[in-house]
């Protein structure tokens, strides 16, 4: 299957066969050009001539320049069915699903959880029986990091950011009375090795309360690119061996808990640290393909690994990329999963997405503000056409949402699906001669940087170099000039600035000292009374299973089955794997 | 300005911090203002202060968005004592902490906190903060 070409130049070889349909007739563009012209010179002022073309800046933008007026001459060749088609077909520009959100609304999932495993127990069956329809477990940093509660690390962070789980009894806490065989579960994992950690211990709950995993519907994010290029952290595993997990989880998951969502490609977190929205597409595309590569290695059919692919995607400030990025990455991960991995079934080419406001782009400067901007980005998602959405509360920049900031994110939703009517036609933005030449250019230069980096060795290389770590530097560093000296107009920061600004004074969970005690004294009972014997053979086999080539997974499964902790699982990884270095960047 | 050498400031983040947007940003903004930065990543407060023994720089800045800046900062300022830095150094924390938090961050001892700001404020604190150790 692999030629030594690029997906770049496989595409292309592809999508050149066949004869082209083009919609407009040769005449009628000839006659479209001549008046442009004329219209161009005798009509359109000479500044605005200069200026045709504009580069927009934002936050997290593209550079992606744009003229005054687009017209048909801004896509001449379009054809109907290569390039369009119908929703719920092929190359599925115009939408997942024939009826798109008049057969089903997106799904309505809002990020929330802190607190002790008992106290967001309580919290998820609250938003159960309030008509959520899914959970969405987010984990305290300790554990985000893969530290036990009690180690020096965790000191002063239990709980803070979500919920602190060291080990099984936790799970069984925090699910405890939740049909997890009836109510998906997403567990924000992050990393590989986070998740080959946490969610064997959520599969053992579900076997100590006699729930097969067959049945076990969910997901988990399990993405390299968090865990080696995206997070600040104070030890790091090998790349290489960080993709090796990844790919460990994904065939683990794939083979024993088929419902489950073996990984959410993440592009929002690196684009919310700091790339363009083409960087964003590009590298999840490109890891997508490393994925399916590596597991024809493994002798697993892209049919059966692509079907529970899922991407997770960041709009934001500039609405009509946004809604244009949805649409071009749909088409192109189409074209690779046709083409490159030449896929039969439609629905393992489906590039289903989670979608989060983008969080950067809210301001600490009249947070009200945020408001405003996360409805744009809202509603850039779903004219784009997205899954799932999470709109970010109006005091992110400050802290996780409080109830009020919540409540208001959840009703910013429910505004734009039953009172705006934009979910009563599907791909309403399609033959907009703007929309669709935007499309094209953003396939076109997402394309082109998976094709860089392929050149460069593939995406482990680039992590491994340091090039992604610089390429983000580098971004962070120009944007926070750009906004310092204005060319990225900010309201209320660096545009129409309060003379007299004054923060204010938002709800910040506060660490909780009491907790932090609990979850220590549970650790110190959990290790006094398991078999210690019997925990120690599992980590050790662990090492080995890292070592060796045997499925870290498996291995960890029977780690969490003998009350094995996060931390001794993490320092386990690290025996085996050794530490890397981060590249510095500058 | 007073001093003709260049102001030498080490950037770091407590362990478990995983946002760093911020610090990065600040790193370019100090450079370009003629600093020297040591960008040094994640660690625990004994860690951070060996690293400014070592480098002997002016200014330690801590970038914090999750929590704990009050413990970790709190053992951060016992460490430089204990290490005898504490005098010689500004320290200075930004990113996000409850606002009714700087009062108590000044006291243990931060000379700069800062939950937004412009390079020319941070810059100049830093100078001045420099200054008044000098």
């Amino acid at each position: 299957m692999d030629s030594g070409k690029t997906t770049k130049e496989i595409l292309k070889a592809k999508l050149a066969e066949g004869e082209p349909t083009p919609l407009y007739n040769p005449e009628a563009l000839a006659k479209i050009k001549d008046n442009f012209a004329v219209w161009k010179e005798t009509v359109v002022q000479e500044k605005d001539r200069k200026n045709w073309e504009v580069t927009p800046k934002t936050i997290l933008g593209s550079d992606i320049p744009r003229s005054l007026l687009y017209t048909p001459i801004d896509n001449e060749n379009l054809d109907y069915a290569k390039d369009l088609g119908f929703s719920g077909q092929e190359p599925f520009t115009r939408g997942l699903h024939a009826n798109m959100y008049r057969g089903r609304t997106w799904t309505l999932r809002q990020l929330s959880a802190a607190g002790s495993p008992a106290e967001v127990n309580n919290r998820l069956k609250m938003l159960l029986e309030r008509g959520a329809t899914g959970t969405n477990l987010a984990l305290d940093l300790a554990t985000v990091q893969m530290f036990d509660s009690d180690e020096p690390e965790s000191m002063g962070q239990v709980g803070t950011v979500g919920v602190p789980i060291d080990c099984v009894e936790d799970m069984e806490a925090i699910y405890k009375d939740i049909p997890i065989d009836q109510i998906s579960a997403s567990i924000v994992t992050h990393y590989p090795r986070n998740t080959s950690i946490i969610f064997p211990m959520y599969l053992v709950m579900a076997e100590r309360r006699g729930i097969p995993w067959d049945k076990l519907p969910g997901s988990v994010q399990n993405d390299f690119i968090m865990e080696s290029v995206v997070r600040s952290a104070s030890e790091y595993i090998p790349p290489r061996d960080d993709f090796r997990v990844q790919c460990d989880n994904i065939e683990f998951i794939r083979k024993y808990v088929p419902r489950w969502n073996f990984i959410t490609l993440n592009g929002y977190n690196l684009r919310e640290w700091g790339t363009s929205g083409i960087t964003e597409m590009a590298v999840a595309i490109a890891n997508g393909v490393e994925i399916l590569k590596d597991m024809g290695k493994r002798g697993y059919d892209p049919d059966w690994v692509g079907e529970r692919l899922a991407f997770f995607w960041s709009p934001a400030n500039d609405f009509f990329e946004e809604v244009a990025r949805l649409r071009a990455v749909r088409r192109l991960w189409y074209r690779i999963m046709k083409y490159r991995f030449n896929c039969k079934n439609p629905r393992s080419m489906w590039s289903k997405c989670h979608v989060q406001t983008s969080g950067v782009s809210l301001m600490r400067e009249e947070p009200m503000a945020n408001v405003t901007r996360s409805a744009y980005h809202a509603m850039a998602a779903a004219l784009g056409g997205a899954q799932s959405l999470h709109v970010d509360g109006y005091d992110e920049a400050f802290s996780i949402p409080s109830d009020v900031a919540n409540l208001l994110a959840l009703r910013t939703q429910q505004i734009l699906e039953a009172e705006t009517q934009i979910t009563q036609v599907v791909d309403p933005l399609a033959g907009s001669f703007y929309v669709e030449a935007l499309t094209n250019k953003i396939e076109a230069l997402i394309l082109d940087e998976i094709d860089e980096i392929e050149k460069m060795g593939g995406l482990v290389d680039v992590v491994d170099s340091g090039w992604l770590h610089n390429k983000a530097s580098r971004y962070i560093q120009r944007e926070q000039k750009m906004i310092e000296d204005g060319t990225i107009k900010i309201v209320a920061r660096n545009y129409f600035r309060d003379p007299n600004l004054e923060m204010p004074e938002i709800w910040v969970k506060e660490y909780d000292p009491a907790l932090a005690k609990a979850m220590m004294d549970k650790l110190a009972r959990v290790r006094s009374q398991r078999n210690n014997e019997k925990a120690d053979n599992t980590i050790k086999a662990l090492i080995d299973a890292c070592k060796k080539g045997g499925n870290v997974m498996a291995a960890c499964v029977e780690c969490a089955r003998a009350d094995v902790t996060v931390g001794e699982m993490r320092r386990a990884f690290v025996k085996a794997f050794g530490l890397w270095k981060t590249p510095i960047y500058a | 300005m007073a001093s003709k050498k260049k102001i030498r400031v080490l950037l770091a983040q407590f362990p478990l911090e995983t946002h760093s947007r911020g610090i990065i940003a600040v790193a370019g903004m100090l450079r370009d203002a003629g600093m020297e930065v040591i960008l040094m990543g994640n660690a625990l407060p004994k860690q951070i202060v060996e690293t400014a023994v070592q480098e002997y720089v002016d200014v330690i800045g801590i970038s914090t968005y999750c929590g704990g800046e009050l413990a970790l900062g709190g053992d951060l300022m016992k460490a430089a004592e204990e290490r005898g830095i504490k005098k010689r150094t500004s320290f200075l924390i930004g990113g996000i902490f409850p606002p009714k938090d700087i009062p108590k961050l000044k006291n243990i001892g931060f000379d700069g906190t800062f939950l937004s700001a412009t390079k020319e404020e941070i810059v100049s604190c830093i100078q001045s903060a420099v200054a008044a150790k000098n």
